[in-house]
């Protein structure tokens, strides 16, 4: 289980929360990059072997979207790499 | 539903008492504070938080989400509440729901009132961390509840088609 932190309730149980998928990378502009790249934005889902940044839902609790970041491999709640985006 | 009391069989594993409460009246209000303040011409007392409430009267205004507030009040009180409301003519930047029926009451009193609460939700509702003035939407045997506190326990509220069950549930931990 994840006590996962909502930025309006506080930590609460996952089971309070469901599963958005992970964060997409941002959309490139479809005039500027190659077709390989486009395919791979539209095709490939992030799925690292560490930590990933995922889209969870409070839905039994506040309603939020709230984006963490979950260490694939200890389902730890982890920083993430800052606003390097 | 005949409330649920320990002293009727001493067999009873918790000291506490379980009571499916009448229909209460209830506005779902979203949009910003200012808005629904100056709307609501400065009637509506709001809490000074998130998971707050505020209580002036029979009335409870709720903050249980971003831009989001729920208040209730007893049902003889929703004709005058939907008169100072007005949800049909609420500015687009606001939304006012009369959602009175939506929703099924239980109130779980006594010493052990806690410990029943315990059974079916997750959340710390320990007087430290959920105070007099707590509410919150959480997890309750399951399904999304509404969880606040009440003189000598707690009240929750689920979606009214969840009643019956919610019912069950709560007579068999007491049994
Ligand atoms: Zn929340």
């Amino acid at each position: 289980m994840m006590n996962i932190p909502c930025p309006f309730c506080g930590p609460r149980n996952e089971a309070e929360f469901a599963f958005g998928g992970p964060v997409k990378p941002r959309r490139p502009d479809p005039n500027a990059t190659s077709d390989d790249e486009w395919a791979d934005y539209l095709t490939q889902v992030p799925n690292p072997l560490g930590p990933v940044e995922e889209r969870w839902w409070h839905v039994k609790g506040c309603g939020t979207w709230l984006s963490i970041w979950r260490d694939t491999r200890t389902h730890d709640i982890v920083e993430g790499p800052g606003n390097a985006d | 539903m005949t409330p649920v009391v320990k002293g009727s069989d001493p067999d009873m594993p918790y000291d506490a008492r379980i009571d499916r409460l009448p229909i209460y009246a209830l506005f779902d209000l979203k949009g910003p504070k200012e808005a629904l303040a100056a709307w609501s011409k400065d009637t509506l007392e709001f809490p000074n938080g998130p998971s707050r409430l505020k209580r002036r009267g029979s009335a409870a205004l709720c903050h249980i989400g971003p831009n989001r507030w729920l208040l209730r009040d007893d049902l003889q009180n929703e004709a005058a509440l939907s008169e100072t409301l007005r949800p049909q003519d609420a500015p687009a930047e606001i939304s006012i729901v009369r959602v009175s029926d939506t929703q099924t009451f239980f109130r779980i009193t006594g010493p052990d009132a806690l410990e029943v609460m315990s059974i079916g939700c997750t959340l710390d509702l320990h007087a430290t961390v959920f105070g007099p003035d707590a509410v919150s939407y959480t997890e309750f045997f399951g399904i999304k509840a509404l969880v606040l506190r009440c003189e000598g326990g707690f009240e929750c509220a689920v979606e009214q088609s969840f009643g019956n069950m919610i019912e069950d549930f709560l007579t068999r931990a007491m049994a």
